[in-house]
């Protein structure tokens, strides 16, 4: 038998729970969309963005950050200007977002640039047998906050970068102004 | 019920949308819509915002499908994106000062003049659910309402399984004391 608090959630379960129908115009809306938007391909910008990042270089670590990279994750941004022509990497320029993540099996870049969707920016390990992940994106000027999602759970951010204090949902995430030029 | 895979029909119509069967993903959007739709509608407090961040989530999935690794999961990783669109549009929502309840005070008014009669009325259960944080909301949903297990949930929202659980338990809590402040008016 529930207990009366238990019974009143449970009413209130029992409407929320009620089918909810939309118009069914909202099918006709969405491949309308569909239509003009084939989906994305890695290619192009992507695939070029993609190269210059992973050409080998060397990242300058100190013996204490390789210490400390064992025990916790070190972020940096880098930004470089954008030679791409192509549709979104030309309205910016491109930042590669590279975090050190050793353990990690996944790791995401979320932010007010990509709607905090973490489908949209997975990040790559720059080199199978290094714990650098690393995602290319373009970014127009403006003042830009982000994190980083590791294993789809844990919400990170980066260490490097001045925090957010304005964050709606209590997760830690940084901020990045880029400026015009 | 949770986020269930639908098996082959799923993975054969992703199959179809990746090589180039654009139509395909009608079946896709027709079979997902009114559940994403209810878990939209409830989070966001109305129905043109739920509707506006489901579009949103349909095509950003078409977009970004070769992205979703497992096609029998699509559901999941639709469900994904939708919670992600609802806490854009609700933070949207909130600094355009629309939060969720358009008119607070009219309708603090009709919970108070007729809250006995409706307390299992849809009008105090969404201004209930309203007063909780977009945090609590979210959690109490996926749940309760969605019942998705709190490891699927921590996938969908990035929250850890604990402060899940505590974001739950303070919705409850929280909905309790709301609707019983409710009844005794």
């Amino acid at each position: 038998m529930f207990e009366p608090d238990e019974e009143l959630i449970g009413r209130v379960l029992r409407q929320l729970r009620r089918p909810v129908t939309v118009d069914a115009s909202l099918d006709a809306r969405v491949m309308e969309q569909v239509r003009r938007h084939p989906p994305r391909r890695a290619a192009g910008a992507a695939q070029a963005a993609w190269g210059w990042l992973t050409r080998p270089r060397t990242i300058r670590l100190s013996p204490l950050g390789a210490l400390a990279i064992a025990a916790v994750f070190v972020a940096v941004v880098l930004g470089r200007p954008d030679r791409s022509s192509r549709s979104t990497a030309a309205s910016g320029r491109e930042f590669a977002f590279v975090v050190v993540a050793p353990r990690a099996t996944t790791v995401s870049l979320v932010g007010d640039f990509n709607d905090w969707d973490a489908a949209r920016t997975p990040m790559r390990r720059v080199r199978q047998d290094e714990s650098v992940w690393a995602a290319v994106i373009p970014l127009t000027p403006g003042r830009y906050r982000y994190a980083f999602l590791v294993d789809g759970v844990r919400w990170l951010a980066d260490p490097a970068a001045p925090a957010a204090r304005d964050d709606e949902y209590g997760a830690p995430s940084s901020v990045v102004t880029v400026g015009g030029s | 019920m949770g986020i269930h895979s639908v098996g082959t029909s799923d993975v054969e119509a992703v199959r179809r949308v990746l090589g180039g069967d654009t139509e395909a993903y009608a079946t896709l959007v027709a079979r997902y819509r009114d559940r994403l739709a209810r878990y939209a509608v409830h989070m966001l407090g109305n129905r043109e915002d739920a509707e506006e961040a489901l579009q949103d989530a349909f095509v950003r999935a078409y977009r970004s499908l070769e992205r979703c690794d497992d096609a029998a999961r699509f559901g999941a990783w639709l469900y994904g994106i939708l919670v992600n669109r609802c806490r854009t549009t609700g933070a949207r929502a909130a600094k355009r000062g629309r939060v969720f309840v358009r008119d607070e005070a009219a309708l603090n008014g009709v919970a108070h003049a007729s809250a006995a009669e409706q307390t299992e009325g849809e009008d105090v259960v969404r201004w209930a659910l309203a007063r909780l944080t977009p945090e609590y909301r979210e959690a109490f949903l996926l749940k309760h309402v969605e019942d998705l297990e709190y490891e699927e949930m921590a996938r969908l929202t990035g929250a850890g399984v604990s402060a899940l659980k505590m974001r739950v338990k303070r919705a409850r809590e929280q909905l309790q004391a709301i609707l019983r402040e409710a009844e005794r008016v």
